[in-house]
């Protein structure tokens, strides 16, 4: 009943943990839409850059050799710029080795300044004859790059200036109203070298970093995690200085292309290599571990203390590795790179195609996962115990998280699953807390039952209690009543067990001669057997008062009794008449044990067998009748309920023989109040501490003889008679 | 509190026999009432009649005698025959004091009782 009535309250917080995670779910899915713009996407990169740094690139080719202008170089040779026949030989060196190609990190925009045009324009004085005999380092330097596959520097920018002109050797002249080519990066001017240097050439291949952007994967902190493949510069399509090198090196007969997707460029095509890039053309290369042993010092290839056979076959990049210069970046894997390392890397991500690949679809995917996640959740957790709930979080955190991994390891996908853990996380908390909340709930209503439940017994033990001291006011003290009184004693106590029971006794003067008293039990326990019993204490009463017979009164008890007995109760009952003056006993037996009889120091039975019934209204009709007995001065008599002789302490019964002894032991020089006292005290020692499981009555009569002879012998001598 | 139930067939007349086992004191007292509830339902002037075969009961309080008392008033009122038989020494004394045998026909033995019974049909 209670479980129906919160029905409707547990639905209703039940219900609205779901629509609150839903809105979270939501927001969450908005929030992933547009991470770009959240803090969310430094946490973003961060996972990012963590899978490179827990699987970076394994370099097991090693294609290029940097020549470095390096500390070394600028302390034995002197100042950069070198004079260009400086660079010349160095290239001349190299080129004698038969690399694959060698690309040049530098851009020779204006003539060097010991061009014979340059030394004319200083010196005046300098005959034009004496001008034309001295060797141009420009040609020196043109000679040497047309003397094998080159490649050199160009920049673009976003305006021209004077003295700078576009570069004159893209890789491809695309047609102008291509409408893919928007989106490039663009630059409408560029910085290139002189012009007899890009005739040499074989290719030219630009040197801008990725332009700032804050609307993808971008350069937080520092980190270089892309770079530019390809780029428009004025009207032409150029490769990046790493790329043209690998495409100068495979030769003319090797394609390159530039794949179109639906969102711009998807693939970049150089021969048989290729990679993954990002719609604007920029790549992701995979880095590796810095490592320096394919570095060698310019200085110590124009001086020969270079083997020349380890630029065979090779790629070879000249370029700054300059400490102090500031064209140094940072790797996703916390390296601090020189420019050319970066330019390494990517050509060893071409060559082993291992760049990362983050389409679109990859972003769409992790909301979808979102979602779908967000979903199953709140499908799934408030049916369940918070234990259980907690593990299919972490399960599904775990799926997504090894899933990301996964993905990387195989496939170099950018899939970030932190995110979605995270943007997770406040739907879980959401409807955990209010399945808590339920489960809270349940609590208190089951507290609040039990706390019920205490109040209605307490109630209930309350009413017991009332009804107790109702039943214990109905019993009349003999002690008090009869204080006078020397031809007889009595005696009685009753000692209801935890709940009320239905024993009692009675005893009262019909006349000056006659003593009634009575000693019963009503069957079963509890209000109805207390309030059974004030009944049948105040009919017993009222009807031996006024009946001659006592089997007559009996009858007639009965009658009055069965008239209203819904709960089929019945009561036993010995009921005895004194005369006081004679000794003479009448009584009747209902059901119930016969009194003993304490006799000249024998204990027997009060034969009761002639007028002994069932108990009242166990048949309704049964016909009574009284017997008699004739008392000796002196005699006792104990009457006694089966809360006496029943009594336990858990494995055996007080019993008979125990009541005889107890009975016999004190009678009958004891006082009849002490020896009652000392047959409860028997029995509560036998109980040791067992708690009664029926009242205990007891109810004991002296009679000490006729008035003459009582007044003139204490019960000793009577007993002794 | 046990009960078993068995049928007891003496002469042409079926028997429903019912043999308890254990204590009928305060805690049982209800679920013998309740086993004996079915039977006693059956009773009537053509119904075979009910014996309560007591051979297993050691212990019977005063509210075990009040179920008794319920079960043989119903019996009376159905107009069917019920019977106790095979009490043991502490039962039987408990009766005799409580004259239940005025209350619900005691006899020696199941079998004795069946005898009884069925002749009274």
């Amino acid at each position: 009943m209670s479980a129906l009535r919160h029905l409707p309250r547990a639905l209703s917080r039940f219900s609205q943990g779901r629509l609150v995670s839903l809105l979270l779910l939501v927001l969450a899915c908005l929030a992933l839409y547009h991470i770009e713009t959240t803090p969310l996407a430094s946490l973003h990169a961060a996972q990012f850059d963590r899978y490179q740094r827990q699987m970076p690139r394994q370099r097991d080719i090693h294609p290029v050799v940097v020549v470095g202008i390096d500390n070394l170089s600028l302390a034995e040779l002197g100042q950069w710029p070198w004079p260009r026949d400086r660079v010349a030989e160095l290239i001349e060196r190299i080129q004698s080795a038969a690399p694959l190609v060698v690309g040049i990190d530098v851009m020779f925009v204006e003539a060097d300044r010991y061009s014979p045009e340059e030394l004319g324009k200083r010196l005046p004085s300098i005959a034009p004859d004496v001008l034309r005999a001295l060797s141009d380092p420009d040609r020196r330097l043109a000679q040497a790059l047309a003397a094998g596959p080159s490649v050199i520097a160009v920049s673009g920018i976003d305006h021209a200036f004077p003295g700078t002109r576009p570069p004159g050797k893209p890789f491809y002249r695309p047609p102008h109203n291509d409408p893919n080519l928007a989106h490039l990066i663009r630059y409408p001017a560029g910085v290139a070298s002189l012009p007899v240097l890009e005739q040499a050439a074989s290719g030219e291949g630009f040197i801008n970093p990725s332009p700032e952007r804050k609307d993808s994967v971008g350069q937080q902190r520092g980190v270089l995690r892309q770079v530019p493949a390809v780029a428009m510069i004025d009207q032409d399509m150029f490769l990046s200085l790493p790329l043209e090198m690998v495409r100068v090196a495979l030769g003319e007969d090797n394609q390159t292309e530039v794949e179109f997707g639906a969102h711009g460029v998807s693939r970049i095509h150089v021969g048989s290599y290729s990679l993954p890039t990002l719609p604007n053309g920029e790549l992701m290369p995979h880095f590796a571990a810095m490592r320096d042993e394919h570095y060698v010092s310019a200085a110590d290839v124009l001086a020969g203390r270079v083997d020349a056979d380890i630029f065979n076959a090779r790629l070879v990049l000249i370029g700054f590795n300059v400490s102090g210069l500031q064209d140094r970046v940072v790797s996703p894997l916390g390296d601090s790179l020189p420019g050319a390392e970066v330019h390494v890397q990517v050509i060893e991500s071409l060559l082993a195609g291992a760049a990362l690949q983050r389409p679109p679809e990859l972003a769409q995917l992790e909301i979808a996962a979102l979602a779908l996640s967000g979903l199953l959740l709140i499908g799934v957790i408030p049916a369940m115990r918070p234990r259980y709930a907690i593990a299919v979080f972490a399960s599904l955190a775990g799926f997504w998280i090894v899933g990301g991994y996964a993905a990387f390891h195989y496939g170099r996908w950018l899939f970030d699953a932190s995110a979605i853990v995270l943007l997770l996380t406040p739907i879980f908390i959401a409807l955990l807390s209010s399945t808590w909340i339920i489960v809270d709930a349940r609590q208190r209503d089951a507290e609040r039952a039990l706390q019920a439940t205490r109040e209605e017994t307490a109630r209930f033990n309350g009413e017991l209690d009332a009804a107790r001291r109702i039943q214990m006011g109905l019993l009349p003290n003999p002690t008090s009543d009869f204080a006078g009184e020397t031809r007889y004693q009595v005696a009685a106590l009753l000692e209801p067990a935890r709940a009320v029971g239905g024993d009692y006794y009675d005893c009262f003067a019909l006349d000056t001669a006659r003593l009634c008293f009575a000693i019963a039990d009503v069957s079963g326990k509890g209000l109805p057997a207390s309030l059974f019993m004030a009944v049948a204490k105040t009919l017993t009463g009222a009807l031996a008062r006024r009946t001659a017979d006592l089997g007559q009164a009996m009858r007639e008890v009965e009658a009055e009794l069965s008239r209203e007995n819904p709960e089929c109760l019945f009561v036993t009952a010995f009921v005895g008449v004194l005369d006081a003056n004679t000794g003479q006993l009448d009584f009747v037996r209902a059901g119930h044990d016969a009194p003993l009889l304490a006799r000249a120091g024998e204990i027997s039975r009060v034969d009761a067998d002639a007028a002994s019934g069932p108990p009242l209204c166990a048949l309704g009709d049964y016909p009574y009748q009284s017997g008699r007995f004739q008392l000796q001065a002196g005699d006792t008599l104990c009457l006694f309920t089966d809360g006496v002789h029943e009594a336990s302490n858990g494995r055996t019964l007080f019993g008979m023989p125990q009541l005889i002894e107890i009975f016999a032991a004190h009678a009958p020089k004891t006082p009849i109040d002490q020896q009652v006292m000392a047959i409860r005290d028997a029995v509560r020692r036998f109980e040791d501490g067992q708690p009664a499981a029926d009242d205990l009555t007891l109810l004991l009569l002296r009679w000490n003889g006729p008035e003459s002879a009582a007044l003139d012998q204490p019960p000793a001598a009577v007993s002794a008679r | 509190m046990q009960i078993t139930v068995s049928q007891y067939a003496h002469a042409a007349t079926e028997i429903n026999v019912v043999a308890p086992l254990g204590r009928i004191d305060q805690a049982s007292a209800d679920d013998f009432l309740m086993a004996l509830n079915p039977m006693l339902a059956t009773l009537g002037p053509d119904a075979p009649p009910l014996l309560l075969d007591f051979s297993g009961v050691d212990y019977i309080a005063s509210i075990g005698l009040r179920a008794l008392m319920v079960a043989a008033r119903q019996a009376k009122a159905g107009g069917g025959g019920i019977g106790i038989a095979a009490l043991q020494p502490m039962v039987r004394e408990v009766f005799s004091i409580a004259r239940f045998d005025l209350v619900i026909p005691c006899f020696d033995s199941v079998e004795s009782a069946a005898r009884e019974l069925s002749a009274c049909k």
